[in-house]
């Protein structure tokens, strides 16, 4: 457990310090302070706007910290010949890979914490209701879990394929997983569906990791909608998210305890 | 004495499409004693790199066998007792020394910051333990490095190319530190091109040229075999040849002759022939062999004659090529 936890507090200490990363956080925060200000040029009533577009910063800027994070983490290892000096240390292939995921994952969750605080700040200063905080905040807990995976499927991919690539296809399948699922599961649940395309749909639902689950704000931003028994669904996907990552790593070990570096 | 490496025909091949599979090391028979500094030579792409990657366990063998204090190659018990510096490392940049020490350390469970501050004394970096790792030299992160890998008092000490790219006082610094090693009893493995800091500090030598060991042995029995230039005037060249010694040139220089011969040939009867003609003895000057003109003439020879080098050369004391 030792080095699983050295290596994740190194991965956080570095990733803090990354240029890139603490580039994109800063446009992040900056978009999320003038949300208010863009909320004007929306017909639609100002609070339903702020909420969303605040949510939708939130949720693409921690989407592009994830896969910036993640995908270069192993290569770079390597690259720089870091990997050699903590692997001949009795330091076991899966430890280092889990210890850098959940490093990434420590440092991502900061930098969502630092967004989600500055957003709360935000709406309390324009709508000066503190009540809506905690509601608000339920978004960007979900979507935690969402690029907590959205990390492990870029470790995972990290352990074969170079990062550029990588890149494409983590943020590949997000988007696919974000806005396709739905659709993909509707197919596959449809009795008018042709058996093949029921097949194909049902592959993709399974194998696609459905990061459409964590996208909640609809009710948050519609007060109008809810999720049926709530707190249910939100251990239910979590479970899930939690169970999916759980094989991204196994299958990250699998690959990267073979892997020549 | 006991090996720390011992390997059997340890053999490390890739595919590749054009050439089917490619041998990078091949059939690679090593011997390591304990306590010694050895130096793993060879050209760029030899498969010092790779036969070192194998012996740490970071990748894996096609085929033969190896052993590293005893244990197979691979077994994580051995990572406790061995410790490696690789070639230009590279350590995170926003660490101090210290926390450099740290952070290796907590890899072995050890969080001793008064062994992290000996250590630090040791390379000669207590000084600037509270300065990050972008801030130190060349010669500063070889040295941290070779702190980090003290951490665990390893028997077996893996550096890769130690003073390559460093100034001559860094050179000095990291040479005393290895020689250092093993006057506390640690056994140096060292891969390297600095052919002469290897002659100051290694006991035993190992050549490695497209992945075939070429020579093997003692330094002094490799480097044995050197040459004596004699010069003189008043003697005929031809007198000279005459006398028939084995493997020697003669050459006539501006008022004389100059002989090359080895250094085992008879040079009393060469100065006693030169003063039975009335010639003038004018010098003798034993010409050491070096290690780089074994390195030179064993790479050459690969080379040139790739069939007639294919034969492994194990030299050991007493046992001349």
């Amino acid at each position: 457990m030792r080095p699983i936890i050295s290596i994740a507090s190194t991965t956080l200490g570095e990733a803090i310090r990354r240029k890139v990363l603490l580039i994109i956080l800063l446009i992040g925060i900056l978009f999320l302070v003038i949300a208010p200000g863009l909320g004007v040029l929306s017909a639609r009533s100002e609070t339903t706007v702020l909420r969303g577009m605040l949510l939708g910063v939130i949720q693409l800027t921690s989407a592009v910290i994830a896969v910036v994070l993640t995908v270069y983490m192993i290569p770079n290892e390597i690259e720089r010949r870091t990997i050699y000096t903590i692997l001949s240390k009795p330091v076991q292939r899966w430890q280092f890979l889990v210890g850098k995921y959940l490093g990434a994952v420590l440092s991502l969750g900061l930098m969502m914490v630092l967004m989600t605080t500055v957003m709360a700040f935000t709406f309390y200063l324009q709508q000066r209701d503190f009540t809506a905080v905690p509601e608000l905040v339920k978004a960007p807990v979900m979507y935690f879990v969402q690029m907590s995976l959205l990390a492990a499927l870029a470790v995972f991919f990290s352990t074969f394929v170079a990062p550029l690539v990588n890149f494409f296809l983590s943020g590949g399948m997000y988007i696919l997983g974000s806005l396709f699922n739905p659709f993909f599961q509707t197919l596959d649940q449809s009795p008018t569906t042709p058996i093949g395309a029921k097949v194909a749909a049902k592959l993709v639902n399974v194998i696609l990791p459905n990061f459409a689950n964590y996208n909640v704000q609809n009710p948050i931003i519609n007060p109008g909608q809810s999720i049926a028994n709530e707190g249910a669904y939100y251990f239910q996907v979590s479970i899930y998210g939690l169970f999916y990552i759980g094989i991204l790593l196994v299958g990250g070990i699998l690959v990267f305890d073979r892997r020549e570096v | 004495m006991a090996a720390a490496i011992e390997t059997t025909k340890l053999t490390k091949g890739y595919k590749s499409r054009i050439h089917g599979t490619v041998n990078v090391v091949d059939k690679l028979d090593l011997h390591v004693e304990e306590g010694e500094i050895f130096g793993f030579l060879g050209p760029n792409g030899a498969g010092k790199t790779t036969t070192i990657k194998m012996l740490l366990g970071i990748i894996y063998p096609t085929s033969g066998e190896g052993y590293v204090l005893g244990k197979e190659i691979g077994d994580m018990d051995v990572h406790r007792l061995i410790s490696y510096v690789p070639e230009r490392p590279y350590y995170y940049e926003y660490m101090t020394g210290m926390e450099l020490l740290k952070f290796y350390g907590s890899l072995f469970g050890i969080t001793d910051v008064k062994k992290f501050e000996a250590l630090l004394e040791k390379v000669n970096l207590h000084r600037d333990a509270s300065k990050t790792i972008s801030q130190y030299s060349k010669g500063m992160q070889q040295r941290v490095g070779l702190a980090q890998s003290l951490l665990n008092d390893p028997k077996l000490l893996f550096l890769d190319e130690p003073t390559g790219g460093l100034d001559p006082i860094a050179h000095r610094e990291i040479r005393d530190l290895i020689l250092s090693f093993r006057d506390e009893g640690r056994t140096v493995f060292i891969s390297s091109h600095e052919l002469s800091e290897v002659e100051l500090i290694c006991d035993r030598v190992a050549i490695i040229n497209r992945g075939v060991i070429e020579r093997q042995g003692k330094l002094s029995d490799l480097l044995s075999g050197g040459r004596v230039e004699i010069s003189a005037e008043g003697v005929p060249t031809q007198f000279i040849s005459d006398m028939k010694i084995n493997d020697a040139n003669v050459r006539a220089i501006p008022g004389g002759v100059l002989l090359d011969m080895p250094e085992e040939a008879d040079i009393t009867a060469v100065i006693d022939a030169v003063r039975a003609q009335k010639g003038k003895l004018l010098s003798i000057v034993p010409r050491k062999k070096r290690l780089e003109d074994l390195f030179v003439e064993t790479v050459r020879d690969k080379s040139v004659a790739p069939a007639a080098a294919k034969k492994t050369l194990t030299v050991e004391s007493g046992d001349k090529p």
